[in-house]
């Protein structure tokens, strides 16, 4: 019974607490009202700049390094390293935050979406940011080491393909229906 | 205790008045047309207002029968508040076509959830049945309302203020209906003329609110999206979601560098 009579309460003092947040102004944009504002979220990738980051990252330049500078230099060296890993970190979140308002906005302008889909892409960002503030936690405490990364473009052109080539269709079609709509002649409007 | 059931009459009658007010703003603006469950609701809780005023005055304040009929009618106006969050739920999302399936069906889900754990640890009781199923209404409102919000934040769908204002007038009435029952489940006898009491303040509160929120004449139709063709979603999402997983991989590296190294 008293469980029960202060659950009530710590309902309560939850939900109140998350219809706040939800209500807290995001500045964010909210959904556009026509298809084309989609493609305006997906642009070049900053993460794709990712080999050049990768080679100064590298253990082997590393090693080299350490043989021909005092360990002043090297400290230093190292510590402008893991400025560059968190830099690289933040184009990640960068890149994730802007896909995820491109699914997002695609979502929300979607006559059907799939539940599997979301839950999926809400799993894929709690493990995210979790991973994502823990990492960052970790590397400006200067516990981690400098991390060996892959080169993303590899990792992420598998995938891109299919949808780079969907985006440009849709783009091909906004710009069509933009075409007609700012024609003179607006009688004749077919847009499907 | 004689005086504050002084100022819970006053209390009372000015909440009856604004209630006849918003009923008679409601029409006068033409609003109506916009919230016909809104205005559904502030019409039967004007009526329960009525009847009960009726019912303590030909029965008393303390006889069952009052009791009965406050509790019957107070069941249809509750019904009549669910349907208007409901449609308040369907303005802010239904022009999105895709999203609106998806959030009632997960509204809908969450709600028989609540509404079962709610019933699930209340009182065993009989005498405690109408008070746990009005708090297990107002749990399942109060939790669909915020997921409501959370689905708007989420999807990034602007929601209009007057309806915002509606929906915040529910949830906060919701919410202090949750605490004022338990508190009375609890301390049933000693606390009924406050629960009374604090139960008009609130019902005021949102008063005040939904008042604010319809002073203006509101747009029967709002501006709807253009949507994107049926096979886009199906074609872009899995390749958006794969893309995160890459992401997700690349987080995965720094981790496997520091494992390795410890």
């Amino acid at each position: 019974m008293s469980f029960a009579f202060y659950s009530f309460f710590i309902i309560v003092a939850l939900l109140l607490t998350v219809f706040v947040w939800s209500l807290r102004s995001t500045n964010k944009q909210t959904v556009p009202f026509s298809s084309s504002g989609v493609l305006h979220d997906f642009q070049a990738s900053h993460v794709m700049h990712l080999p050049q980051i990768r080679r100064a990252l590298a253990p082997t330049d590393y090693e080299f390094v350490s043989k021909k500078i005092s360990p002043k230099a090297l400290r230093q060296m190292r510590r402008e390293r893991r400025q560059v890993a968190l830099t690289y970190l933040s184009a990640l979140r960068a890149e994730f935050d802007r896909l995820m308002r491109t699914a997002r906005v695609m979502a929300a302008l979607s006559p059907e979406v799939t539940t599997g889909q979301e839950m999926q892409r809400i799993f894929l960002t709690v493990s995210f940011l979790w991973r994502y503030r823990a990492t960052r936690l970790i590397l400006r405490a200067g516990f981690a080491p400098l991390p060996q990364l892959s080169d993303l473009s590899n990792v992420l052109s598998s995938f891109s393909v299919r949808l780079e080539e969907a985006m440009r269709e849709m783009g091909e079609r906004a710009a069509v229906v933009a075409d007609v709509v700012s024609s003179p002649d607006r009688r004749r409007i077919h847009p499907v | 205790m004689a005086e504050t059931f002084g100022i819970d009459k006053l209390f009372w009658g000015l909440t009856f008045f604004l209630n006849a007010g918003l009923v008679i703003l409601v029409l006068y603006r033409k609003n109506v047309r916009v919230f016909p469950f809104f205005f559904l609701y502030a019409l039967l809780d004007l009526a329960h207002g009525v009847v009960i005023f009726e019912s303590y005055r030909i029965w008393g304040f303390n006889s069952a029968t009052s009791r009965n009929i406050a509790w019957g009618t107070q069941g249809l106006v509750t019904f009549a508040r669910a349907l208007a969050v409901a449609e308040g739920c369907y303005r802010i999302l239904a022009k999105f076509r895709g999203i609106w399936e998806l959030a009632w069906r997960t509204l809908v889900t969450a709600g028989v959830f609540v509404s079962f754990y709610a019933w699930a640890v209340s009182r065993g009781s009989w005498q405690f049945a109408i008070l746990n199923l009005d708090r297990s209404l107002e749990l399942v409102i109060a939790s669909v309302i915020v997921l409501l919000f959370l689905f708007a934040r989420y999807y990034e769908v602007a929601v209009q203020p007057t309806v915002r204002t509606l929906v915040t007038g529910f949830f906060l009435y919701s919410c202090f209906r949750i605490v004022n029952d338990s508190i009375l489940e609890r301390w049933l006898h000693t606390y009924a003329t406050l629960w009374n009491f604090f139960g008009t303040v609130t019902f005021l509160a949102s008063l005040l609110l939904w008042i604010w929120a319809l002073r203006l004449t509101q747009q029967q139709t709002t501006a709807e999206p253009e949507l994107l063709p049926e096979d886009h979603y199906r074609s872009l999402s899995p390749a958006i979601n794969a893309r995160l997983r890459g992401l997700n991989e690349q987080l995965s590296h720094f981790w496997y560098a520091e494992g390795k190294k410890t």
